[in-house]
């Protein structure tokens, strides 16, 4: 997944609030602003500094589901992500300071961390799932995961760049299980489509279906040599 | 909110007070409360702070551990009835108090109403001392009267250990901890040495680092480098002894040793493997096995233990040095007691000491107690110890390290984990270390 020479389109919702009673108007529509943003790799490069003092320079995230696997995901995935931590509209009160535009800076910027970001090699151990293939437990996770995940994330995970889908291959199983059930218990807003999935299966069902995702191949060439390799950026 | 109560209260425990829970607080009915002093009499109350519903929790200590636990409890189990104690009026933050001692932020940056976390997050907040335990009963005896709890959770934090820099008289700590405070454990200590700093006229100014598992590792190294910065910008005749307990620089040594030579040559010396052996408070000089010191003024941070607070409720360990109680060092709970957990600087587990430790931490054991409330088990993992240290000011410039922990099968023991060091200072460094901040207060308080 290179988007280095890419151009690609930056999708921001700006909704317009109403103080109840201050406006006549009755709604006011969503305004769809629509940037494109040519990513500088190297000042991204330089912005991934300060997100690396947590998310540590390779951004594989952490097994037991802390912190994300970032490396390799998707760029408007990621930009959605950041920009919805900046608005508060995905709840993360301890990252949000650091995206707002008085401390990271503009759409450049974000434009050119997350295009660094998905230039790096992902961990080859990712956190996978209790049930190994050939288990039930595997198969049935298979079963639900084609029937009603892989329209959008794809039937090897891989996701959708173009339409925000998340690349969930490789992603740290608990990390999945850890947000899946967020957003069954009200406490993480999604799109209204992930939304419904989610409370149409059980939880025993959520997690089969992560444990199968938790096992899907990632190709080599995304892949860093092996767990012991490091960012020679930040050496 | 001062050592003289806590030493005061330690006594009373001690002596009459532990008799006395023995006696009217095991039940005994007989007892004839009109022979009670009224101020007895109002301990052995029900707290009136609220009707309970639902599954208790009492939080005992509104740090940076029983502030997220208290919030994190409430967001995994609405059914949970949290009350958070603390006998502080208001929260100060410790952390980036440094920067604070150099003009790089506000008193208000750091300051924090528990009755806005309380409010935001749907628990009840009590300003109380925690006086003992029964856990046969589940009551917490307070200066308001008991609460029962379902569940206890304890992140009472830490206090000074004097006796380990020679200092064994009750009377002679409590002058010291007053006249010479060492900074981390109340907020009066803070605006004392504050003001200490502004009124520094010029001489020798003496900090120390303790030994054992202080609190905050890297906050004594970073305390001298503000001082000195602002030594420097008063362009004073002023030299900063820095006595370091330990053979060398115990975190970011070479970025804190760069700094001392590069930036405060002149103002810092620094001196390794100095065990302090006691302190002549009117003559202004600190021993070490060696030597002795002059000073003109002094911040003296001792090493630190659990907080009396645990040996109060008669579940410290005695064969732990710092007086933490015997937990499961991966559900926290007491040994034996799924209704008592122990958290923050007061945990049994030798994690680093600090506020990011204990917040990631408490965002763990919440969910441990909210699964246990419902029959389930969460799984383990990982704190994480993120920790800057301003070098420098004017913009403030910033080292920082991360690190995680993982428990090592063969030696039966916690060790280090990733870790990731920027051991060099800058301007991105400072921003940093004031977004982390910023986050951990909204997230403690308003988020």
């Amino acid at each position: 997944m290179t988007i280095a020479a890419a151009r690609w389109l930056l999708y921001c919702l700006c909704v317009a609030l109403l103080l109840g009673g201050l406006s006549p108007a009755a709604a006011v529509e969503p305004i769809r602003v629509v940037l494109e943003l040519n990513p500088d790799i190297e000042n991204g490069r330089r912005q991934f500094a300060i997100c690396a003092r947590c998310h540590l320079p390779e951004a594989w995230g952490t097994r037991d589901g802390s912190y994300p696997q970032l490396a390799g995901q998707h760029v408007n995935v990621l930009m959605k992500q950041l920009l919805d931590i900046r608005s508060g509209r995905r709840a993360n009160p301890t990252m949000r300071p650091f995206v707002q535009q008085r401390t990271i800076g503009g759409y450049q910027n974000l434009a050119d961390v997350v295009a660094y970001i998905s230039t790096l090699p992902m961990t080859p151990a990712p956190d996978q799932g209790p049930w190994e293939p050939e288990t039930a437990e595997f198969r049935e996770g298979a079963e639900i995961y084609t029937a009603r995940c892989a329209s959008c994330h794809g039937i090897d995970g891989g996701g959708d760049n173009a339409r925000g889908y998340p690349r969930l291959q490789g992603q740290h199983y608990r990390y999945m299980q850890r947000q899946a059930h967020l957003v069954r218990d009200g406490l993480r807003a999604v799109e209204p489509g992930m939304a419904a999935v989610l409370a149409a299966l059980t939880a025993a069902q959520v997690d089969k279906a992560l444990n199968y995702v938790s096992y899907l191949p990632i190709p080599a060439a995304d892949l860093a040599p092996d767990v012991d390799w490091r960012n020679p950026d930040f050496k | 909110m001062n050592r003289s109560r806590r030493l005061s209260r330690r006594r009373f425990l001690q002596s009459g007070g532990v008799v006395l829970a023995g006696s009217l607080l095991g039940g005994a009915k007989a007892a004839d409360p009109a022979g009670t002093p009224p101020a007895i009499q109002k301990i052995l109350r029900r707290a009136e702070a609220g009707a309970s519903s639902g599954t208790r929790v009492i939080v005992v200590g509104g740090g940076w551990s029983g502030l997220t636990m208290a919030k994190y409890l409430k967001r995994f189990n609405p059914a949970f009835d949290i009350t958070l104690i603390d006998r502080q009026q208001y929260f100060v933050s410790f952390p980036l108090s440094n920067p604070w001692l150099a003009d790089q932020l506000s008193l208000d940056f750091l300051s924090h109403s528990f009755f806005d976390a309380a409010n935001n997050h749907g628990y009840r907040f009590l300003q109380a001392d925690m006086l003992g335990l029964d856990r046969e009963s589940r009551r917490v005896y307070t200066d308001q009267g008991y609460l029962e709890y379902d569940y206890l959770v304890l992140a009472p934090g830490v206090e000074y250990d004097y006796t380990r820099i020679g200092i064994d008289d009750p009377a002679q700590q409590q002058r010291l901890f007053q006249h010479y405070p060492g900074g981390f454990v109340a907020g009066s200590e803070l605006l004392t040495i504050k003001r200490k700093v502004e009124s520094f006229n010029g001489g020798t100014f003496l900090l120390n680092v303790p030994n054992g598992d202080y609190r905050c590792s890297a906050a004594p190294y970073e305390r001298a480098c503000m001082i000195a910065a602002i030594f420097k910008r008063r362009r004073l005749r002023a030299k900063i002894l820095l006595l370091d307990m330990n053979p060398g620089i115990t975190i970011k040594a070479e970025g804190f040793q760069r700094a001392f030579d590069e930036l405060y040559g002149d103002y810092i010396e620094y001196l390794p493997s100095s065990e302090i052996s006691g302190v002549d408070i009117d003559g202004r000089r600190l021993e070490t096995t060696f030597d002795e010191y002059p000073f003109d003024d002094a911040v003296i941070y001792p090493p630190v233990r659990a907080s009396s607070l645990i040996e109060a409720a008669g579940i410290d360990n005695p064969k732990d040095p710092q007086k933490a109680p015997l937990t499961d060092p991966f559900r926290y709970h007491l040994i034996g007691d799924e209704r008592i957990y122990v958290t923050g600087d007061s945990r049994s587990q030798p994690f680093s000491k600090g506020g990011h430790t204990a917040h990631s931490e408490a965002q763990y054991v919440a969910e441990v107690i909210a699964a246990h409330a419902l029959g389930r088990e969460a799984v383990w993992r990982s704190p994480q110890t993120m920790c800057f240290s301003a070098v420098d000011i004017n913009p403030l410039e910033s080292m920082s390290i991360i690190t995680y922990y993982r428990f090592d099968e063969h030696s039966g023991q916690f060790a280090f984990d990733r870790t990731h060091l920027v051991d060099h200072w800058d301007p991105q460094g400072g921003q940093a270390s004031l977004a982390w901040a910023e986050g951990m207060f909204d997230d403690m308080f308003y988020g």
